[in-house]
């Protein structure tokens, strides 16, 4: 992609109180997201493998944990950061 | 004022009378909630009944399919597989319905108006007449109030003629739904997810136009290890979907429930077996006529304002990037202009 000349940005001032709200919770809301999705994730895709490669139970719940664990990374890290820029 | 309560008050009895006479002439006569299912719900035949005289049926318009579409045998003789069914027997259904005539209806008439009202001459900076000035008014709340509110003074202005596509587009259906004999498309759960899957594609594009395929693809990783990439790039991409999810149920669910509940209530005089009802039921279903009038700018205007915030996110997330001209190891970098600028994500 060609490179994008810089630009002015504005301070966000003219911004209404709804997106203003909505862009200062979205990194929350984000990492409420990583932590149930990659728990669903996980869980979904042991699922699924066991059924197709016939492992029984091992990958659901070997993947589950791995999700979980991902999640909760991910999660973690997010709000590090968050308290970090604060 | 007095008019337009008039039109109003004759626009229900009619919608009213509409319902008490559908099915009429045919051996079986539906049950309440059967005729109101058969109302809300999308069929091949459009059907048109004349106040006083005999049902006019427009018919069911040729069918159109693809794929393997051998018709099958059913309780109602041999009918070819359509819909979700369809979809999974491999027949694609492309049939022209009631909705779909609904949604070139609302096309037709929204491209007549604005170019009878818009103004065309321009040596005229003001706009004549009531119309004209009706447009304007709902074009510069479009423009000032949801896109430059909510996506920036920048690049605000770009997404405004999406923007009011879609208002007016979902302002006219959910206006033609009230009409007697019409139907409202956006009850429609395809119709509602085609709207926003136009708004997801916007978004997505304003996201990458904005931090660019880089910096896009950089979002989906999540920001962490790539040994991770497998579990969180699947969580981040069921993570685009959930903002259009809620954009298709909510439009779908407020214009489906609106109708279900005007009818139902006229269907309790039926229900209940007694003319006596209707002096609580019609003035009941008259205020939810009403109600559904309002309701139906309400719904034009939810949908165009959470479409500009989506697509305001995802360009903070592109100014983000621009900043620094480059994301950090994660994705994602720090920002001194303040929380508007440094908090979005592209997968907004």
């Amino acid at each position: 992609m060609a490179a994008k000349e810089p630009r002015e940005q504005s301070d966000g001032s003219e911004l209404g109180t709804t997106a203003r709200q909505m862009r200062a919770a979205q990194p929350y809301i984000n990492a409420v997201w990583k932590l149930v999705g990659g728990a669903v994730v996980g869980v979904l895709g042991g699922y699924w493998l066991d059924r197709k490669l016939g492992s029984g139970p091992w990958l659901l719940v070997g993947l589950s944990f791995l999700g979980i664990c991902v999640g909760f990374y991910g999660f973690l890290r997010e709000m590090a950061r968050l308290g970090k820029r604060k | 004022m007095r008019k337009a309560m008039v039109l109003f008050a004759s626009l229900f009895v009619a919608t009213a009378w509409a319902a008490g006479s559908e099915g009429h002439g045919e051996g079986h006569e539906p049950s309440v909630p059967e005729y109101i299912l058969h109302h809300v719900s999308d069929t091949n035949d459009f059907e048109l009944e004349v106040p006083l005289g005999k049902p006019i049926h427009l018919g069911a318009i040729p069918p159109l399919r693809i794929g393997s579409c051998e018709p099958v045998m059913t309780d109602h003789g041999l009918v070819a597989p359509s819909g979700w069914d369809g979809l999974a027997k491999g027949c694609l259904d492309l049939s022209i319905t009631k909705h779909t005539v609904m949604m070139w209806l609302a096309a037709l008439l929204l491209l007549g108006s604005m170019l009878v009202w818009s103004n065309r001459d321009k040596t005229k900076l003001v706009p004549r007449g009531a119309g004209a000035n009706l447009i304007e008014m709902l074009v510069l709340f479009v423009r000032d109030e949801m896109a430059i509110k909510n996506i920036g003074k920048e690049d605000g202005p770009r997404y405004v003629p999406y923007l009011l596509t879609a208002f007016f587009f979902i302002l006219f259906m959910n206006l033609l739904g009230l009409v007697p004999w019409m139907a409202t498309a956006t009850g429609n759960l395809a119709v509602t997810a085609g709207l926003a899957i136009c708004t997801f594609i916007v978004t997505q594009a304003a996201g990458i136009r904005a931090a660019g395929l880089g910096g896009y693809l950089k979002h989906l990783t999540g920001g962490v290890h790539w040994l991770l990439w497998p579990i969180m790039i699947p969580v981040e991409i069921l993570g685009l979907f959930t903002k259009p999810f809620a954009l298709t149920m909510r439009l779908f669910a407020n214009m489906l429930a609106g109708h279900i509940v005007l009818f139902f209530l006229i269907g309790l005089i039926f229900i209940l077996g007694h003319p006596a009802v209707a002096v609580v039921s019609v003035p009941f279903a008259f205020a939810i006529y009403l109600l559904e009038l309002f309701v139906a700018f309400v719904q034009a205007y939810v949908f165009t304002l959470l479409s500009a915030l989506f697509i305001g996110m995802a360009v903070a997330t592109g100014h983000h990037h621009d900043e620094h001209g480059h994301a950090d190891d994660h994705g994602h970098g720090h920002s001194e202009l303040g929380p508007s600028h440094d908090h979005g994500k592209a997968h907004a």
